[in-house]
């Protein structure tokens, strides 16, 4: 240890310089083409907020982490005493609240998804997820769609399609991409080396990109007539940001793992779960403690998903994003029609809308754009020309209209 | 059953639990817990100890989470920051800047030797891990990556593959190409391997699942001069040694070696918030990489703004209070009184090793690392063997314990290993022939066995209506 820290109190604008220091200046500079460049604070419920411009509807959420809205107060409450029972526990030893905690999401999860071995990222789930697959039928291959977006993790990125993930060098081996809502090509690439298929039902950082319900049924049989498995991941597109508690629910064909996100706890603790069948869980019974996580199933962040739950089954806000999400969907219709040359088109379900745009470029311009009629939004990660709005699910009119102002206005600035 | 965690158990309701958590997570690891007597329902966390809910029994807290809980457990300081903090912030947006994540980055900076003064925030130490070879990886332009025999990084994709255990592996392949596993503080076998296509060297200054190995500076200086030599970046896995934990802030200081790149979690936010980092150096061309490249990895729970302050006091606390001051000396101590039982007992411990408050103790035969741990339970002292090497038994108390409260543990594992040595008596003319050895250290044959005794054992108390001795509070 041979440096000092500074002691006093900087300035926003020493915080940006200390940032470009020690994060990045590109990284610093793409905020600023966003119109990101504040320090978020005071965030509250539908809002966040820059101290300079004031408060902004949160239309970003974390990337739909937030379903409850920002600081979610009942969860807040139960989070404060929970400090004071419990804290991470030792990771390796069961728990009453990892116990707890799992029998919550059974029940929370529909069908026969009865089992939880929990994550801290969204990517370690998914790595967790393939792990399992290969490791309970014995196969190898894993068959994915193109388009996907999984996380950052050995698995999770050489099933997604990041851009410039080459730079990594040769990532992991027998993993077959295909073009998503291609009925002959699942049906040639599926077979008896597959171990599972892996999408996201809903590709939100690709433009809401989602395939004929019939292509998810179709995809469910080839997997069961090959032994293989299906693998759902709803990090973004569950806790009911649709309109139904998991998307899946809409297709008519139930995975046999479904990746659940950050939005367990509304955004309020990092915690991410892989939720499977009991006869996938046969293979943690022969081989326990095979896959750890140190902060997976943090005794804290039990407790804090737990209160989560209740305020979803209290609130029940998928209801809340289905008929929102419509009246959002005419209004984005008719407001596209009015900017024809520059919204190219509008997809999405619930409250899960993608807005796509002529270029990467203009979608940058169109989050400055937005965040100067106070919304917070972000550009796709897959779709670069895209712009996501996944907002609190409890928003109402009032909020409903300021979005498809803000909107109405970002456009008209481009 | 309500969602709010019981204070005290009866067998009933730790029943109940058991048959949820085998239900829903997994039944395996219910019975192999038990059979080493690991399977304690913790309440009333406090410094560096627990009490298990069910038997009253108050354990020492060895392991601490693999290192978790250097500034103790329910440390008030933290807790009430994160109470307090939950007024302000939650998670924060993904992306965007704060002053929690600012703050934090820059004080980790401060912390960190020499030019190690670039951070990426990330939420786990296999989080982290993935990102230092991806950084490694993207800015070298090369694919391969040098990594050691019973090294522990983490399960996700990439730390997985740079695990040197097959075990954790075998059943997962194909895992990624270009990761050559070489024996730990083998020099000459990194000089065989050193080249062109080589982007990183990876490894733990003491290694903790593998069985607590300790680095010598001769490795580390030479791993460092072959590393300038050939473009190669130096990992350092700082997980589980850093914030104090072996004597030094960071264990990279005992060698006077700084990495390109180094990791850390675990400690980073006290055992009540996920966090992580990778923080490298500010050269090239780490830095021209991710100017050009600022998202090359994104963490999403990492580097949350609740994080984010709760590390921050955590640095705070370990700086005001000096803890790896205390890691040193009362380290010390532990290690010689250690070192004095495996004299009195050469007959099944092979040698005790470590740095600062990260010891191990390594036996003749795998199996002895269940039963250890049974022995030690029995006196109050919650202990895990190495998941890579079952014959070390890991001693990671809290840094903050003191030497009054390591000379009571020493205490107790002296009554432990005493124990111990009844059940060796038959064991160990058994375990000289291979077969039965093979028996005795398979994993399976441990879950049943010790299983039934724990079995017959509770049946007896039962009936005799017995209770465990413990710590006195």
């Amino acid at each position: 240890m041979k440096k000092t820290s500074k002691s006093t109190m900087p300035s926003n604008e020493d915080y940006f310089r200390q940032a470009e220091k020690v994060f990045s200046v590109s990284y610093v500079n793409m905020l600023r083409a966003k119109g990101h460049a504040f320090l978020e604070q005071g965030y509250a419920g539908s809002y966040t907020h820059d101290a300079a411009e004031g408060l902004c509807l949160d239309c970003y959420t974390s990337g739909g982490a937030c379903n409850l809205g920002r600081k979610n107060p009942a969860i807040i409450e139960r989070f404060k005493q929970a400090i004071y029972e419990t804290d991470q526990g030792n990771f390796v030893m069961p728990s009453q609240e990892k116990a707890l905690l799992a029998r919550r999401i059974a029940d929370f999860v529909p069908g026969n998804l009865d089992c939880v071995l929990f994550g801290v990222t969204r990517g370690e789930s998914m790595d967790a997820a393939c792990k399992l697959v290969r490791g309970f039928t014995a196969r190898p291959e894993l068959v994915t769609v193109d388009g996907g977006c999984y996380g950052e993790s050995g698995f999770a990125l050489s099933l997604s399609a990041k851009p410039g993930k080459e730079q990594f060098g040769r990532l992991i081996p027998a993993v077959e991409v295909i073009p998503f809502g291609d009925e002959a090509a699942a049906a040639k690439a599926i077979g008896p080396r597959t171990a599972a298929v892996v999408m996201e039902p809903l590709q939100a950082e690709n433009h809401c990109r989602r395939a004929d319900a019939r292509y998810y049924a179709r995809v469910r049989a080839l997997c069961d007539s090959a032994g293989a498995k299906l693998i759902f991941d709803e990090t973004q597109s569950g806790f009911g940001r649709t309109g139904t508690r998991f998307f899946f629910e809409q297709l008519g064909a139930s995975p046999d793992i479904l990746i659940i996100g950050e939005a367990i706890t509304s955004g309020m603790f990092p915690m991410t779960a892989m939720v499977f069948t009991p006869e996938l869980k046969r293979f943690f019974d022969i081989h326990p403690l095979i896959h750890l996580c140190t902060f997976g199933g943090h005794d804290l962040g039990c407790l804090v998903a737990m209160s989560a739950l209740d305020e979803y089954e209290r609130l029940q806000p998928w209801n809340n994003a289905a008929e929102t999400g419509e009246v959002l969907m005419k209004e984005l219709v008719a407001l596209a029609g009015k900017h024809a040359g520059t919204v190219v088109s509008i997809a999405g379900k619930g409250l899960l809308v993608s807005l796509k745009l002529g270029s990467p470029d203009m979608a940058v311009r169109f989050t400055a754009a937005a965040w100067r009629a106070g919304l917070l939004v972000e550009t796709g990660r897959i779709d670069l020309s895209t712009v996501i709005f996944r907002p609190s699910l409890l928003i109402g009119a009032q909020e409903t209209g300021r979005i498809v102002e803000g909107i109405a206005k970002a456009l008209q600035s481009l | 059953m309500s969602d709010r965690p019981s204070i005290t158990m009866d067998s009933q309701e730790r029943d109940y639990i058991q048959h949820l958590f085998g239900k829903h997570v997994s039944w395996g690891q219910v019975r192999y817990l038990r059979c080493a007597h690991l399977d304690v329902y913790e309440r009333a966390r406090n410094g560096g100890t627990f009490t298990d809910a069910v038997s009253g029994q108050r354990f020492y807290d060895c392991f601490s989470s693999a290192g978790c809980f250097n500034v103790g457990r329910g440390n008030p300081k933290i807790m009430d920051t994160l109470r307090d903090a939950l007024d302000e912030y939650d998670m924060g947006s993904h992306g965007l800047l704060s002053a929690p994540k600012v703050g934090f980055a820059n004080k980790l900076a401060a912390l960190c030797p020499g030019d190690l003064n670039k951070v990426i925030l990330c939420t786990s130490g296999a989080d982290a891990c993935a990102g230092a070879i991806k950084l490694a990886k993207g800015a070298t332009a090369r694919n391969d990556v040098i990594t050691t025999n019973k090294a522990y990084h983490g399960h996700e994709g990439f730390s997985l593959s740079a695990n040197g255990k097959d075990y954790y592996k075998d059943l997962f392949l194909p895992l990624m190409p270009g990761f050559h596993v070489v024996d730990f503080n083998d020099l000459e076998a990194v000089k065989r391997l050193a080249g062109k296509n080589i982007a990183a060297i990876v490894l733990e200054p003491v290694q903790g699942e593998g069985g607590i190995h300790v680095a010598t500076r001769e490795y580390m200086t030479g791993l460092r001069r072959i590393c300038d030599e050939h473009g190669i970046m130096l990992i350092f896995d700082e997980v589980q040694t850093g914030f104090g934990r072996t004597g030094t802030l960071w264990a990279m200081e005992h060698y006077g070696v700084i990495p390109d790149i180094m990791f850390t979690a675990k400690s980073i936010s006290g055992g009540v918030y996920p966090n992580g980092a990778v923080v490298y150096r500010e050269i090239e061309p780490l830095t021209s990489y991710v100017e050009a490249n600022p998202l090359f990895h994104t963490s999403h729970g990492g580097g949350t703004d609740l994080g984010c302050v709760v590390s921050s006091a955590v640095l705070d606390y370990l700086v005001e209070n000096k803890v790896w001051e205390n890691a040193a000396k009362t380290g010390k101590r532990f290690k010689d009184g250690l070192n004095e039982i495996a004299r009195a007992n050469s007959d099944c411990v092979k040698e005790v090793r470590g740095l600062g408050l990260m010891i191990g103790i390594e036996y003749k035969y795998e199996f002895i690392g269940a039963l250890m741990a049974d022995c030690l339970a029995r006196q109050g002292v919650w202990a895990v063997f190495s998941g890579n090497a079952p014959q070390v038994m890991r001693f990671q108390i809290p840094i903050t314990a003191s030497l009054e409260e390591v000379e009571d543990l020493l205490k107790r594992i002296r009554a432990a290993v005493e124990a111990m040595r009844w059940y060796l008596i038959p064991m160990m003319p058994l375990a000289r022939m291979p077969l039965i050895r093979t028996l005795f250290d398979n994993v399976h044959v441990q879950i049943v066995a010790f299983n039934l005794i724990r079995d017959i054992e509770e049946f007896v108390r039962g009936v005799l209506g017995l209770r465990k001795q413990g710590v006195k509070s």
